[in-house]
């Protein structure tokens, strides 16, 4: 190899650096170089996923913001483009399927878009059901993909009962025990969680990713 | 939990008010971080069935067309009539006289006054505002139509900035000056009137764009995001501008920076950003001879000191729920701004009992009102919130917080 060279570990730091620095503009020229010099699909998703993890320690060191977490995302979903056909289909999902959704009568989904960001590139499988979802989509998701979690988010406290209904119907259709459920948003406290009966509390997206390899148990 | 549909106002609150100086010098003193005769109070009401229920009357059956299956068709059809004849904008108008008469009735000091004649209506369920985004049409537990519900942005490049219809952004000043000087004529002796309207600079630039396109933006076309702000800045001015000469005294600037795990972007960024054209909006609205309060839901903390130079007079919410404590923020910038807010929504002033209530108004009063710089209010507004327990905060403020106040 002559000092010119790129070595196929450069690679993949370009490829983690690449997502920690939000770029945007050339995640998929890098991922590109990445794949044409020999690098494996899987090592550059892991790669990225590394670079995802890194962006959720500045985010904890208080370094990286809630825009930058989101932007970090774009980067992700963008040299995803030019990954996702290469690589098996269980490669993603490793450690367990989680399905997410905002509540019925509620439709912020900043906080749920991130949380599937961040689930996804670490290794979740991600069933977004999106907004205002009745509690029967609920149930009949779990049921389909055979979900380990579920993420429930709640911006509006007048939208709090709708987490009580997701859990009874759970109950009644005899998934409650299979399944753990995590709730997040604007208006959740431990208070309501408890109250809710539901199994965790997530403060952030970055949060949501230990909550969830604990729930699973990865 | 129910309310009674009609909700008396206690004797206890009648007349004390005027005798011991009037609410003007009350909350300007708080404003201007001296000791007034009492702890002032200031409202943030916006929701129809707890105004209607202090004014005793019905609102306007709103929600009830929108969401009749009937009337919702009609509605569906004449859509572009609605929004070109404006009708729901004089409703806007009426509105914010309203909430200001229930604010009087009830006793406050001063009252938060948004005047929003922004909406626009696709349909029955959807609609889009003037800013360019677009939303849910919602209804509260009582079939009243809410605050609409944000869904996402219309403008996603410089050239639909460019593109998009800004004559009733223009428009707004004018019609805002014809509002408040209804409201002023009416209401100006009997309460301290603080005018705002939706949104701030932040949230201008982030919600008609979305925040996946804001995140973009922000990092890699700045230029773009600072023109918005820029005319947002200018368009501010103006509404300063108006409100002074319909005499108004104060002002909200309304701008939702945080979230509860803290700023939605670096303090660094917001400095960079917005810190002039925030200077400029203080500067004029002093100019004026108003004072200028900054609102913000979430944890503030990274932004206090910031809010403090950009010269506004007060910070509002304060929100306990996003882990705010008023004895932590009057140690950081009690000495030059005014705290107002703290008040908790999510179970005080929903459903907690009256010693609840009145415990939460002597704490607040002991942790940020020893030598003024403290207006008491709720946080927000929410639909839940319990009339009844509104009063209960009032009547405890007239027990606590009269200076000097109590160990």
């Amino acid at each position: 190899m002559n000092g010119k060279e790129v070595s196929m570990g450069e690679h993949l730091e370009t490829v983690k650096k690449a997502i920690v620095d939000l770029e945007l503009e050339d995640i998929e020229k890098i991922v590109s170089s990445a794949l044409d010099a020999g690098e494996e699909p899987q090592a550059v998703l892991d790669a990225m996923c590394a670079g995802m993890g890194s962006v959720g320690e500045l985010f904890d060191q208080g370094e990286y913001f809630l825009v930058d977490l989101v932007l970090a995302g774009e980067v992700m979903k963008e040299g995803l483009k030019v990954l996702e056909p290469l690589l098996e289909a269980e490669s993603m999902g490793q450690k367990g399927t989680v399905v997410l959704f905002t509540v019925k009568g509620d439709v912020h989904d900043i906080g749920k878009n991130l949380v599937g960001t961040m689930l996804s590139t670490s290794g979740f499988k991600v069933v977004d059901l999106g907004v205002d979802v009745p509690k029967e989509k609920v149930v009949d998701a779990v049921r389909e993909h055979s979900a380990q979690a579920i993420g429930m988010s709640v911006l509006l406290t007048s939208m709090v009962d709708s987490i009580s209904d997701v859990v009874s119907a759970l109950s009644a259709a005899g998934l409650r025990d299979g399944v753990k459920i995590a709730i997040g948003g604007a208006c959740t406290t431990q208070q309501l969680a408890d109250k809710m009966g539901v199994d965790a509390l997530g403060r952030d997206a970055v949060e949501a990713v230990r909550i969830f390899e604990s729930l699973c148990g990865s | 939990m129910t309310e009674p549909s009609h909700v008396e106002k206690p004797l206890y609150l009648e007349g004390w008010c005027c005798l011991l100086g009037s609410r003007t010098e009350r909350v300007l003193a708080a404003l201007e971080l001296r000791e007034p005769d009492r702890v002032p109070t200031m409202d943030v009401m916006e929701e129809y069935a707890n105004i209607y229920k202090i004014l005793g009357r019905r609102p306007i059956p709103l929600g009830f067309l929108f969401s009749n299956k009937y009337t919702g068709r009609v509605i569906d059809r004449l859509a572009p009539l609605i929004n070109r004849s404006h009708v729901m904008d004089r409703e806007m108008d009426r509105f914010s006289y309203d909430r200001t008469a229930a604010s009087v009735k009830m006793g406050y000091d001063a009252s938060w006054v948004m005047h929003v004649p922004i909406w626009r209506f696709d349909n029955s369920k959807v609609g889009t505002d003037i800013y360019g985004r677009y939303y849910d049409v919602v209804f509260d537990r009582e079939g009243n139509i809410g605050t609409p519900m944000y869904r996402g942005g219309l403008i996603k490049s410089p050239a639909d900035w460019d593109a998009w219809d800004k004559r009733d952004l223009l428009r707004f000043p004018a019609r805002t000056n014809v509002a408040f000087s209804r409201i002023i004529k009416d209401f100006g002796n009997d309460i301290f009137v603080m005018a705002g309207f939706l949104y701030g600079l932040f949230e201008n630039s982030w919600q008609p764009l979305g925040f996946e396109r804001f995140a973009v933006a922000v990092h890699k076309e700045k230029e773009f995001i600072s023109r918005i702000i820029k005319f947002y800045e200018d368009h501010f001015c103006m509404m300063l501008e108006a409100w002074a000469d319909a005499g108004v005294p104060g002002a909200i600037y309304t701008d939702d920076m945080a979230y509860r795990s803290g700023p939605m972007i670096s303090p660094r960024m917001m400095r960079e950003l917005y810190t002039d054209s925030l200077s400029r909006i203080t500067e004029t609205a002093h100019r004026l001879g108003m004072k200028i309060v900054a609102h913000s839901c979430g944890n503030v903390y990274a932004l206090l000191e910031w809010l403090a130079e950009c010269g506004f007079d007060g910070v509002h919410a304060l929100e306990p729920t996003a882990g705010i404590e008023l004895a932590t923020v009057k140690e950081m910038v009690g000495d030059r701004l005014c705290l107002v807010g703290n008040m908790d929504i999510t179970r005080i002033l929903v459903d907690a009992d009256r010693e609840e209530v009145f415990q939460a108004v002597r704490e607040s009063i002991q942790a940020a009102g020893k030598g003024g710089g403290y207006i008491l209010a709720p946080t927000n507004s929410h639909p839940d919130i319990s009339v009844e327990r509104l009063y209960w905060m009032l009547e405890a403020v007239e027990e606590y917080g009269y200076y000097p106040l109590s160990a």
